[in-house]
């Protein structure tokens, strides 16, 4: 049955959900980052839930540093807000 | 406004439908004992009695990625290699001055940064040092580690990092010396078969069947789990000089980079 996990999983998973959409519809590259960032921590958690100690640990640096400062080096490349 | 609406409505439906499926047993039962391969790695991972299974580790995962299946990590750390040759082909002739004017962000942010690289040095070593006791591992401490330089390059600039001694030519023999460590652990077995005529296999830890070498599992009264460690070391060098090299690439900006392009045509 649903306990404690479940529910705190299905939580998590859906705050990513939800982040994911807010990232795929934002025009605001930035802004979008910020909300993919945001994404990765549930997802990180999703995967602590999942009893899975070694992926959080790689799994936080890289989704919640490095990938958006790789990011956010090639959007100042670019322009800051995606056009239609 | 009506977006968000559109995206609360969408994500309840999916948290209600997911949890109901689950809750009706669509995904099998979950977190319901062990299963028959986990068994057997928890059993033998940290089992002095079972000397020829063993990898005399009590981290079943760093067992498994350095060990059971040591290959298949030395062939992703090559993966690895390759990405940071071929971001850095991508820059040749490209040169890093090394002085240059450091902004960076106010002093409040810069203070908060100095403390926080003080507590980042210290988890990611303790992650690397402890990677054959705890979770973690060589790979995961230098994505934590990793972070250091960037945040460096992003609120002091990348002149400070320079300046100090962390130029592009000493974080790419910082990282040839873990990828070349990480070569000299797997070969050591191989010494010794030559030194004394004992079978050995590449990339061999613990005692096996038809091999009496193995890597000292104590040094002193410290658990060191024979190669583990060493491998742990030089993977977190070569990972975190591997993605310093490339921050300090991608923080190169535009007009230089453009310059050197353009030379480049004039003399074709």
């Amino acid at each position: 049955m649903a306990d404690l996990t479940m529910v705190l999983l299905a939580i998590f998973a859906g705050i990513s959900l939800f982040f994911a959409y807010l990232a795929i519809s934002e025009r605001n590259l930035v802004r979008a980052l910020i909300y993919s960032a945001v994404q990765s921590s549930a997802f990180a958690f999703v995967f602590y839930l999942l009893r899975a100690p070694d992926i959080v640990l790689v799994y936080v640096p890289i989704s919640v540093g490095i990938y958006p400062a790789a990011i956010l080096f090639l959007i100042r490349k670019t322009k800051e807000v995606e056009e239609p | 406004m009506k977006r968000i609406l559109v995206a609360v409505a969408i994500v309840i439906i999916a948290v209600i439908a997911s949890l109901a499926a689950t809750a009706g047993g669509a995904l099998g039962p979950l977190f319901d004992g062990v299963r028959s391969l986990a068994e057997f790695y928890l059993f033998n991972v940290f089992n002095a009695h079972n000397a020829t299974l063993t990898a005399m580790s009590p981290e079943a995962v760093t067992s498994i990625v350095w060990d059971y299946r040591g290959l298949d990590t030395l062939f992703e750390t090559v993966v690895f290699y390759m990405a940071i040759i071929g971001c850095v082909a991508l820059y040749r002739g490209i040169e890093l001055v090394r002085d240059g004017p450091e902004v960076g962000l106010s002093r409040i942010v810069k203070t908060v940064t100095k403390i926080l690289i003080v507590v980042n040095i210290a988890i990611a070593a303790s992650i690397a040092l402890h990677g054959h006791l705890t979770p973690g591992g060589g790979f995961q401490a230098g994505a934590a580690m990793a972070v250091a330089p960037i945040i460096i390059i992003v609120v002091f600039s990348r002149f400070f990092l320079m300046k100090r001694g962390v130029t592009k030519e000493v974080a790419l023999s910082l990282r040839s010396m873990g990828l070349l460590g990480i070569a000299l652990v797997a070969l050591i077995p191989l010494v010794a078969w030559a030194a004394t005529g004992t079978v050995a296999y590449v990339m061999q830890n613990q005692v096996k069947i038809d091999s009496s070498f193995s890597f000292p599992a104590y040094i002193g009264n410290a658990l060191v789990s024979g190669s583990l460690i060493w491998y742990n070391i030089f993977e977190f060098l070569a990972v975190t000089f591997g993605f310093t090299i490339v921050f300090l690439l991608l923080s190169v900006d535009e007009k230089t980079v453009k310059n050197a392009l353009r030379g480049e045509e004039h003399e074709h």
